[in-house]
């Protein structure tokens, strides 16, 4: 029984629940997808078929998903989150152990219509069980070591499975989003401290050995970190696409070069444009006008997304919430990062904008679990 | 914390159980209390982290708009490589004469190579690259390398643009140009052996690294290559109008004395800087021959031998004016001191004779054992010095040691000196017997006398700061042993080495050759002439080294070398003096129509 499940007397019922949708998010979302489909149409050079009409069509059908999430009450969603979790685990191990075998090494699952990455439904699903888990767990056993080591083993099981993949980006995302909902729920400072020091003693360890009779990696090892940490150093190798990136965000300069003028990323410059370097096509053809507003549309759903958990008193909702608000600060914040030349290439979407499926039908899952939160919240 | 509130205040609890109430209700009451209060703590703290979290991604956002500007304000450049094949393709830094005269410098060119899954008619493609090609490339073999398997060959590794185009006019897909840099020495033979000379090193199909592989090239290799410095050319201090006078000069006196090789060093005596070396016969570093001799050929043989670094020679009577000097400084002797010169000397078993027997005793003075160049002379005034000393200034002087210059061939040409040194060895040392030194080096060690007695360090890169070096001998000792040298050409062995207006003063060596079997040749010499001009302020050394040169108009042939080198580096001198900028020192010659007008 969740907290609100008794005590929610005015929750909406049936066709009502629509008038509590939040439909300002809905419409911020839909703007920064629409962007999304006059770039791909761009780079497409002016054909919509290519790349525009399939990323719409994901989009409709994620915009039903996520209504039909949203009908559905908050209390259900939490009482389905255990399975979900279990569920998405399920995916990952078939897709890491047979997969490769059977597959050919790929991380999907075919549905048919599309395929699925689970390491995309687990940013979700994770967040999800760690929400449930905070609100059936007593407030006062939050900090207590044997209570911490749960959530750290829902965490770290499915990153070692996806860095397993190898998926570094999406290890990251999960680590940090599921670090925010804990601390979001009370989890002493101390073991953020202490994961935080044990990261930078390592990393420090690792920097500062290397040259030294005690180093603790190889010496291709290290080059490989200097190549992740400077795409400069091998400007036709593993720097290629970032150099690229940057020289057509800077060819945009303020007002940009105008829609469907852009040359760098359509005179396939760019391996990757229509999916993680979309971004460049924007600023190249919009300039930082362009580029700006989008990051402007992108902090207005965050807004929505941290005003409605800080309205929501159900300890799950407010979670939840912050979970995917993490997830999804995060997609954006190491995309943009890492087009923009401040961080290695991990191979993160830009959220709505990136051609792709499981990323778009995941995160307007997500959005439905929040709008299912926000239409079922105390009032 | 705040203190807790019992759950069962006793007063509330006794006050209720008074009005028969249920005191259970008490505690359920205060329960839910406390529980409320518990979950707004959590409430509020979970508001605080909230807000923590909304600022964490309020600066992510800020730092990435800050980029965005940042980078829509910047010109957007195209990257510089900087991988390994990029360095390869890095020019290599022009070599330069200190009047900014091109010595070394890159061309473009192109290598052939062929990939032979590529060719259509193999047959036809090796049968025009051998026409193509005469000279190095056979048909059938050419065939054969193309069809015996592999995919890929060289063919060439540089092409002119004629043969470039004729081999393009094959028109065959399988035939490939690699770009190619290449070095190009426009000047030819002109200070080859200075320059050494580069050749390929890593060779890829987009480039070749180009390496140095003698002289001053392969010294300065890592210098020519650093990719920061590329475009400083490295500027030597040859004058490329004097090598080519001195070239010019030493070859014809070479073919006149009949000699196999000649080398001539000009040094400027306050600098150390070199202003010409020369070595004959030289060579094209364009195309450096193959350094592999026949059997039995001596290095000096090779047309890549430098004589002037490499060749180490004992020089004979040029070391007097050592002994000479050395004794004034210690206060020994003076210019006019009579020293005993009577001929043969006898020494234990040893017996010193002069040039062809002469006698110059009964006494000499030091200047006249000098001019007339006695050994017996000499070997008195030696032993007044005594082994220790001599051997001790000599090595001052720089004449045990490898010379210091540039070349990567100077380390590897150690002087030969004497292991033990008894008084025999102090005396045969003293007129240049039993040790030997490079042209370089003696011409270093007459700078260090001519310069008023400071060391001087040799040196081929052009000097942009004073040199520094230990004073080895008073200024007035030096100006001394310079008089004595001018004594050599106006009154002595030297006098064919007299050119008017430039008061050349110097020293003759002829040094008879060792013979691999032991014992000397008597027919085969060394001849060297070290020059200090002008006499009355010394700016310039020369010395002039002929490899078993002979003098043949005279009667008899003439094999000392006031025959020899002497003739050849007054002609050197006379060409090469004015291009110095020395002005000569004569009486002005009145014009016609004018008296002069005395009273």
């Amino acid at each position: 029984m969740s907290f609100l499940e008794y005590r929610v007397k005015t929750a909406p019922t049936g066709i009502a629940k629509v008038f509590y949708i939040h439909w300002a998010l809905i419409l911020v979302v839909t703007a920064v997808a629409a962007i999304g489909w006059l770039m791909l149409y761009s780079i497409a050079g002016g054909r919509i078929e290519v790349w525009a009409e399939p990323q719409m069509k994901r989009y409709a059908m994620g915009l039903v998903l996520m209504l039909a999430v949203a009908f559905a009450p908050i209390w259900f969603w939490r009482s389905m989150s255990g399975l979900a979790y279990g569920v998405t685990m399920v995916l990952l191990l078939i897709v890491e152990f047979f997969g490769t075998v059977g597959m050919g090494a790929q991380r999907w699952i075919d549905l048919g219509f599309m395929r699925l990455q689970p390491s995309e439904l687990m940013k979700v699903t994770l967040v999800m069980a760690l929400a449930m888990y905070y609100d059936w767990l007593d407030d006062r056993k939050v900090s207590r070591p044997l209570w911490v080591l749960i959530p750290l083993v829902l965490i770290v099981a499915p990153t070692i499975l996806v860095l397993m993949q190898p998926n570094l980006g999406t290890s990251v995302m999960l680590i940090i989003a599921g670090g925010a909902v804990m601390f979001a729920a009370g989890v002493s400072l101390w073991y953020f401290g202490a994961v935080i020091a044990l990261v930078v003693g390592t990393v420090t360890a690792v920097i500062s050995s290397e040259g030294t009779p005690w180093q603790l990696l190889h010496d291709y090892q290290y080059k490989r970190i200097h190549t992740f940490l400077d795409p400069d150093a091998d400007p036709l190798g593993a720097g290629y696409n970032i150099i690229q990136a940057k020289i057509a965000l800077g060819s945009g300069g303020w007002a940009g070069k105008g829609f469907m003028q852009g040359t760098q990323s359509r005179l396939n410059f760019l391996p990757e444009k229509h999916t993680d370097f979309i971004f460049t096509t924007l600023g190249e053809e919009f300039g930082f006008v362009g580029a700006f507003s989008l990051l402007i549309l992108y902090a207005l759903i965050l807004v929505f997304l941290l005003v409605a958990a800080v309205q929501n008193k159900d300890r799950f909702s407010q979670l939840l919430i912050i979970g995917i608000a993490a997830n999804f600060f995060l997609y954006l914040a190491v995309n943009l990062s890492m087009v923009m030349g401040m961080a290695p290439v991990v191979g993160v979407p830009l959220p709505l904008l990136s051609y792709g499926g499981s990323a778009t039908l995941v995160i307007m899952l997500a959005f439905g679990l929040v709008q299912s939160a926000i239409v079922h919240r105390l009032r | 914390m705040t203190t807790r509130t019992p759950l069962r205040p006793l007063a509330r609890i006794l006050n209720a159980r008074a009005r028969g109430e249920n005191p259970d209700a008490i505690e359920r009451e205060n329960l839910r209390l406390r529980h409320e209060a518990i979950r707004d703590r959590a409430r509020g703290r979970a508001q605080l982290r909230l807000l923590f979290l909304s600022l964490c991604f309020f600066s992510a956002f800020t730092v990435i708009g800050a980029r965005m500007g940042m980078l829509a304000a910047t010109e957007p450049m195209e990257p510089r490589s900087a991988s390994s094949s990029a360095d390869i393709t890095a020019g290599r830094a022009e070599i330069q004469d200190r009047n900014g005269h091109v010595l070394a410098t890159n061309m473009m060119t192109h290598a052939l190579y062929v990939q032979t899954k590529d060719l259509i008619d193999p047959a036809h493609v090796a049968h025009e690259l051998a026409r193509i090609f005469p000279e190095d490339m056979d048909e059938a073999s050419l065939y054969k390398r193309f069809t015996d398997g592999r995919s890929f060959l060289w063919v060439r590794k540089v092409l002119s643009p004629e043969q470039m185009q004729q081999v393009h006019e094959i028109g065959d897909p399988g035939l490939l140009f690699g770009p190619r840099e290449m070095r190009l020495y426009p000047n030819g033979q002109l200070a080859a052996h200075v320059l050494g000379g580069a050749s390929f090193g890593a060779e890829g199909v987009d480039s070749a690294e180009v390496i140095g592989v003698a002289g001053i090239e392969k010294a300065m290799d890592a210098r020519l290559r650093d990719p920061s410095q590329a475009g400083v050319p490295v500027q030597l201090s040859l004058d490329l109008t004097i090598q080519s006078a001195i070239e010019d000069v030493l070859g014809t006196g070479m073919a006149m004395m009949n000699a196999k090789g000649a080398a001539a060093v000009l040094m400027d005596v306050q600098t150390g800087e070199i202003v010409s070396l020369a070595s004959l016969p030289a060579f094209d570093p364009n195309d450096r021959p193959n350094p592999v001799l026949p059997k039995g050929a001596e290095p000096g043989d090779s047309p890549l031998f430098n004589r002037a670094v490499q060749g180490v020679y004992e020089l004979g009577s040029a070391f007097k004016i050592f002994a000479a000097a050395q004794a004034m400084e210690l206060g020994l002797v003076g210019p006019e001191t009579m020293v005993d010169a009577n001929a043969p000397m006898v020494w234990g078993k040893f017996k010193i004779k002069e040039f062809e027997n002469h006698n110059y005793g009964p006494l000499l003075s030091v200047s006249d054992v000098i001019a007339k160049s006695s050994n017996v002379g000499t070997a008195h005034i030696a032993l007044m010095i005594g082994g220790e000393r001599q051997q001790a200034f000599l090595k001052e002087m720089g004449l045990f040691d490898p010379s210091p210059v540039e070349l990567i061939e100077a380390p590897y040409a150690k002087p030969i000196v004497p292991k033990r040194w008894p008084d025999i060895t102090t005396i045969t040392v003293s007129y240049g017997h039993g040790i030997a030194a490079s042209p370089l080096s003696l011409a270093t060690a007459y700078a260090t006398i001519a310069n008023g007695g400071i060391k001087v360090t040799p040196t081929l890169l052009k000097r942009t700061e004073p040199m520094e070096g230990a004073r080895v001998m008073r200024p007035e000792t030096a100006a001394e042993a310079v008089k004595m040298l001018r004594r050599v050409v106006t009154e002595g062995t030297a006098s064919l080495g007299e050119v008017p207006g430039y008061n050349v003063a110097g020293k003759t060596g002829t040094a008879e050759k060792p013979n691999p079997q032991g014992g000397y040749y008597s027919d085969r010499v060394v001849n060297t002439f070290a020059a200090v001009f002008p006499a009355d302020n010394p700016r310039y050394v020369l010395t002039v080294t002929l490899d078993e040169p002979v003098e043949t108009t005279g009667p008899k042939p003439r094999r000392t070398a006031g025959w020899t080198a002497v003739p050849v580096a007054a002609e050197i001198i006379r060409r090469a003096a004015p291009l110095l900028g020395l002005k000569p020192q004569v009486d002005p010659v009145p014009p016609d129509g004018l008296t002069a007008v005395s009273n």
